[in-house]
């Protein structure tokens, strides 16, 4: 079904400068993405997937941040794109879509110009194919009456129609590449469900790759084609989505859906993954880093490596052949 | 043409969405002038102020276009000194002779215009170097607010003096550039401050996905969302810039001779006799210069009240 390859992510680590020092926020993350799929990537707070999507767009503060690896797209190293060459990438073969609509238009510009600025920048229409674009544009995402909205201001308009704006500025030269980083966390379920077709109508119709930055497994099961789980800056389980989710391997990936509430669980609590993500001035790069969040497991000796245990099914350390719950034990 | 659009597209919706109409015809973001307005009605001394410095200014303006140049320069030691009403001179005449009220309003015009325009320089130049600073930040930053640190406690009176006194052929126009120099430290910082957390925001993290260059980020994304500081601080330094220009005349280091000053008029005070005996000499452009301060002044924290939420009245 697919198999052209859009995006090939290898071996990226990024630090961050904090007083001085460089502390790892992502380790050695690898990942493939083709045409016509939809890469999502899970994880808790902190877990490094915003930082992962933002490095392949390019938003890191260089003077703060060190990115190594390879990041290829498209046949292009972006990594050592100048800021120039980068640009004529952003917002033409790639498009970024953000978690807080809101914050991500500017208050004072008027929709159809914040739409038009992607086409201002990378094509040669005139004007009136600028303007019938944004119309078709906002059309296009649902919008009625694009001639009215194109002149109102951003504080006019409703939460999910201000994510429709976001999505129709990101599409507007139809990327083949589509971020979407945390797309529905902003919004009411009703709305997520419309937000969520809207992007599976658009990568069908452009042939995009999506990657789908999300804590919500809910939006996943409906939408990915693969599933990356982070923690703590790392790839701890990657498969398919069926495997992933009726066959889980990886502790934290079996916590994170034993807390998902279902309608058919008997007890009335949640289960709760204990602690947190730690700080990344404490992460101890050389060990199990999710072993000290079930104390009750052996953890794997020195840093536990991704291994393919089944066709396109990866899996970090050994210590989940033998981990139970605590109320299994 | 947008309300020619409007009418055409489906009528019937006017009657479901009222506020179209108000879209369309208040043109830059409404909710700003709004505010202002609201402001105003809240203070009255401001609204008192505003009416009274627009009256000035139009005045100044206007009636300074039909003075002829030779009633600020002729010289009649007949009617020096002349008591206000006299031979048809309403505030009296001064040392040389000349009309009070014409030398007023030529004047204010003069100090008014030069303050204006030292307003201008500052304002542009402190803008484009605070996006500069706080857009790129790093050694950038560090180094222009190192520079401007060093100026800023520079006395700067003096240095004016000394480069006004050693400037060969010198005119109003080389006074505002010598008192420009000094007159964008301040915006730089405020808008430097403004621009870093701007900066940070999501819409322009958004523009730059969109492959938008720094120099369009800079100047289409951030720019207007400053705004309303860029308002209130050219208000208020419009009123320390007529204090400085004015200054400087009545130490006799401003304006050349020929150009008359409010502050080259209120010099006249210096001489003993006429501080004690003539105060119609030198008190009107004295009381001009307060109202117009004192009113800015006013006028200046409505704008500053309207651009921050936190200080508004109404």
């Amino acid at each position: 079904m697919k198999e052209e390859t859009l995006l090939s992510i290898n071996g990226v680590s990024v630090a961050f400068k904090i007083n001085g020092e460089f502390y790892t926020a992502i380790d050695d993350v690898s990942l493939e993405l083709h045409r016509d799929e939809v890469l999502a990537i899970v994880g808790e707070s902190g877990s490094g997937k915003s930082t992962l999507a933002t490095t392949v767009i390019g938003l890191h503060n260089m003077n703060a941040t060190q990115v190594t690896g390879e990041i290829n797209f498209q046949g292009k190293e972006i990594l050592e794109l100048s800021e120039d060459e980068f640009n004529d990438i952003r917002g033409d073969e790639m498009g970024m879509i953000f978690q807080d609509p809101l914050a991500a238009l500017n208050p004072l510009i008027r929709i159809g110009d914040q739409i038009k600025e992607s086409l201002d920048v990378h094509s040669d229409m005139t004007e009136d194919q600028k303007q019938a674009r944004v119309h078709e544009l906002l059309d296009q995402v649902g919008i009625p009456h694009p001639e009215r909205v194109a002149k109102q201001f951003p504080h006019q308009l409703s939460g999910g129609m201000r994510q429709r704006i976001i999505i129709a500025i990101a599409i507007a030269n139809k990327p083949q590449l589509i971020i979407a980083d945390e797309p529905t966390t902003a919004l009411d379920v009703t709305i997520q469900a419309q937000i969520l077709d809207l992007l599976k109508d658009i990568q069908r119709e452009n042939h995009a790759g999506i990657i789908l930055i999300t804590h919500d497994l809910g939006v996943v099961a409906e939408v990915a084609d693969t599933v990356a789980v982070m923690y703590a800056g790392e790839i701890v389980e990657q498969a398919p989505v069926e495997t992933l989710f009726n066959n889980p391997k990886h502790p934290y990936t079996r916590s994170l859906l034993r807390a998902m509430p279902t309608i058919d669980s008997e007890s009335d609590e949640l289960y709760v993954v204990e602690g947190a993500v730690p700080s990344i001035k404490d992460m101890d790069r050389n060990s199990d880093l999710f072993a000290p969040r079930i104390p009750w497991t052996k953890p794997d000796v020195g840093h536990p490596v991704l291994k393919e245990i089944a066709p396109n099914h990866y899996v970090r350390g050994e210590s989940w052949r033998e981990f139970k719950f605590k109320d299994e034990l | 043409m947008s309300e020619q659009n409007e009418t055409q597209v489906q009528p019937s919706l006017q009657a479901t969405v009222p506020e179209i109409k108000d879209g369309a015809v208040i043109v830059e973001a409404p909710s700003t002038w709004r505010t202002i307005k609201r402001e105003f009605l809240k203070d009255k001394v401001a609204l008192v102020s505003a009416v009274i410095l627009a009256v000035l200014f139009l005045t100044v303006i206007i009636w300074s276009f039909f003075i002829p140049k030779t009633a600020v320069t002729n010289v009649n030691i007949i009617d020096q000194y002349l008591a206000p009403g006299t031979q048809g001179h309403i505030l009296g005449t001064d040392e040389q002779g000349r009309d009070q009220l014409l030398m007023l309003v030529a004047s204010a015009k003069n100090s008014l215009l030069i303050a204006f325009m030292i307003t201008v320089i500052g304002q542009v130049v402190g803008i484009i170097i605070g996006l500069i600073t706080g857009y790129f930040r790093g050694v950038v930053d560090t180094v222009i607010m190192r520079i401007i640190d060093f100026w800023i406690v520079l006395p700067f009176i003096m240095i004016i003096i000394v480069l006004v006194s050693i400037v060969p052929k010198y005119n109003e126009w080389t006074l505002i550039w010598i008192i420009g120099l000094f007159a964008w430290q301040g915006t730089t910082r405020l808008i430097r401050s403004k621009v870093l957390s701007e900066s940070d925001r999501d819409y322009v993290r958004a523009s730059k996905t969109s492959g938008s260059s720094n120099f369009m980020i800079m100047f289409r994304e951030i720019l207007p969302n400053l705004a309303s500081i860029i308002i209130v601080d050219s208000t208020l330094t419009f009123a320390g810039n007529i204090g400085i220009e004015t200054t400087l005349s009545f130490l006799g280091f401003g304006l050349p001779n020929g150009t008359p000053s409010l502050g080259t008029m209120v010099s006249a005070a210096t001489d003993p006799t006429v501080l004690a005996t003539k105060a119609y000499v030198w008190l009107p452009p004295v009381i001009f210069i307060i109202v117009i301060c004192v009113g800015i002044s006013f006028v200046g924290q409505v704008f500053r009240r309207a651009a921050d939420a936190r200080q508004r009245l109404g």
